[in-house]
């Protein structure tokens, strides 16, 4: 078993469940595929030595995005849709048909061109030489990428707000809510 | 009976056979000491509360007059819940059913790869790492795979079309969720002290007992202390399962084996968290006051004849013949062994912890519970977080 091997055992499994992700009928079918999905592509960034990165993949999307995911379809109870029948109307034939022939086209190619990708500076071994992952990705964002860094924190922030506000009004609407609180004391 | 020794060295000559072999036995250890934490903690809580309220608890299953205490109680349990029959409620959605326990147990599985048990030690000229990932960002590796263990609660609830299951998996998971964020926080100030996000290294660094975590960082034990009862559901937090509103919580449904996952599911995550915590702030497998370079030298010094004496049985003993431990080069192997003892003394006290919290204290409110994870942990985190970043940033100033 080579890498080579492993990354093409990742790669199909990779390809299966994001189909499965846009095919099942069920929503949480659905975001599980998606956990997989993202589990695997951790898998393939670990092999790659890089683990800083796969273990923040695992983390941030797997472990917290798609968990709210998983909570909404929960909550919205979308399991009637699911019982719905799939009707294919001739539009979606044609874009199937052409997403179909794109992907040929791109397999061709693919296949046509050896390699095209360069081994860059940052090889596992410069890398661990530089003091680890995680040393080299904080220097980088610290000095280099610092303001773009620290303008998307600040996006961050701005959405963390206006999402409180949001759910805050909505709750001011409704007075005698608040009470429930502290009915206990 | 003699082994041919030029097999053998031709053999030790191949660094990845050797260390396949090391991480298939030590994925064989960690995987039966985990089988077995259930039942003998399964034990251990019922009789703990037993000595608490001045009762007997279970003592009665034995073979003859053979009782253990009663300990066997246990395997009689493990016998009982394998052996039921599975049920499928009506209107569950079957599949989901089936493998939410196995969602909640691979993420358990997988931390447990991740802790060093002991000190790397050397054998036939090779560096083994007495952890099975041995990953330079193993903090990382650990909070990440056990956000994962959500999904094995939350479906659970789901699948099982039960409202008190849903109910109690979203209490759990959102639970789990809040509490995730300062249990994070608690263990950003160690990373800054020992400057690594690699386990063993912080073990490494806490070689005297005023390095401790809990010296260096005592606000960030305090934090993790909440939330490893936190994250597991356990008493004072056990809302998910509070039986007087919500049955049995996400796993009402279930029963028989699965029951059974759920269970090792939970206790798995306790004692791994009690090694998280023992690594972390109780200086993991080093012994206070003894330097492992320290025992390394002792058990060195010894002659132990009956070694020897065994390989010579097979038939290449007469070199070995009054060789010290240090010349028969296992010293560094039993001084890893030894600091896995110490290790697993530790968290057998976190684990006993788990157990004397949770028939001292009474059970929280949902919302105290919630204002106190938002409220104080999250701010206190941020702050201990602030205060070690200047603290250490002034020391390290030249």
């Amino acid at each position: 078993m080579t890498q080579l091997h492993l990354f093409y055992v990742f790669a199909a499994l990779v390809t299966f469940c994001s189909v499965m992700v846009v095919g099942s009928r069920n929503p949480v079918t659905s975001a599980v595929f998606l956990v997989f999905d993202l589990f695997l592509l951790a898998g393939i960034y670990a092999m790659m030595e890089a683990h800083f990165v796969a273990a923040i993949q695992v983390l941030v999307y797997a472990g917290a995005i798609v968990v709210l995911f998983v909570f909404v379809i929960m909550l919205l109870n979308l399991e009637q849709e699911s019982h719905g029948k799939v009707r294919i109307s001739v539009p979606d034939i044609v874009m199937m048909g052409i997403t179909g022939l794109s992907f040929v086209i791109i397999a061709f190619l693919v296949a046509r061109v050896p390699s095209m990708a360069t081994v860059g500076e940052m090889t596992p071994e410069a890398i661990a030489a530089a003091g680890g992952n995680t040393y080299v990705v904080g220097m980088v964002l610290f000095t280099k990428y610092l303001w773009p860094f620290e303008l998307a924190s600040i996006l961050i922030l701005l959405a963390m707000v206006a999402s409180i506000v949001i759910a805050k009004k909505d709750k001011a609407a409704k007075p005698g809510r608040r009470r429930t609180v502290n009915a206990n004391q | 009976m003699g082994l041919d020794l030029q097999q053998i060295q031709a053999f030790l000559d191949n660094e990845f056979a050797v260390q396949l072999i090391a991480t298939a036995i030590k994925f064989a250890v960690v995987f039966a000491i985990c089988i077995q934490v259930p039942p003998i903690m399964i034990w251990v809580e019922r009789r703990a509360p037993a000595l608490m309220q001045r009762r007997k608890g279970p003592n009665r299953v034995g073979f003859f007059k053979l009782r253990l205490w009663g300990l066997l109680q246990s395997a009689a349990d493990a016998v009982k819940l394998i052996l039921k029959e599975e049920i499928v409620p009506r209107g569950a959605n079957k599949i989901f059913f089936q493998i939410a326990p196995i969602f909640g147990v691979i993420p358990a599985l997988l931390i447990a790869c991740a802790i060093p048990y002991g000190n790397d030690f050397q054998l036939f000229g090779y560096n083994i790492p007495l952890s099975i990932v041995n990953v330079d960002v193993g903090f990382l590796f650990i909070l990440a795979v056990s956000s994962l263990g959500i999904y094995g609660i939350t479906i659970a609830g789901w699948a099982s079309n039960n409202k008190y299951s849903l109910l109690g998996s979203l209490r759990a998971s959102a639970q789990m969720i809040s509490y995730e964020i300062p249990l994070g926080m608690s263990l950003i100030p160690i990373v800054l002290i020992y400057g690594t996000l690699d386990l063993n290294q912080i073990v490494i660094g806490q070689s005297n007992l005023w390095n401790w975590g809990i010296i260096t960082s005592p606000i960030s034990f305090m934090i993790f202390f909440v939330c490893m009862f936190a994250e597991t559901n356990r008493a004072p937090f056990d809302l998910a399962e509070s039986e007087a509103e919500l049955v049995a919580g996400f796993h009402t449904e279930y029963g028989s084996a699965k029951f059974a996952l759920i269970f090792l599911t939970e206790y798995v995550v306790m004692f791994i968290l009690s090694c998280l915590a023992s690594t972390v702030f109780f200086g993991g497998w080093q012994i206070p006051f003894v330097p492992h370079d320290t025992l390394m030298q002792l058990i060195g010094g010894l002659h132990i004849p009956v070694l020897p004496y065994l390989l010579d049985l097979v038939g290449w003993g007469v070199p070995f013949l009054s060789l010290s431990l240090q010349e028969m080069g296992v010293h560094s192997l039993i001084a890893s062994l030894i600091g896995v003892a110490v290790l697993f003394i530790k968290a057998g006290f976190f684990m006993w912890m788990y157990v004397w919290v949770r028939w001292t204290l009474p059970r929280f409110r949902y919302d105290q519970l919630m204002s106190l994870g938002w409220k104080f942990m999250l701010p206190v985190g941020l702050a201990n977080i602030f205060v070690t970043a200047i603290i250490v940033a002034i020391l390290n100033f030249k």
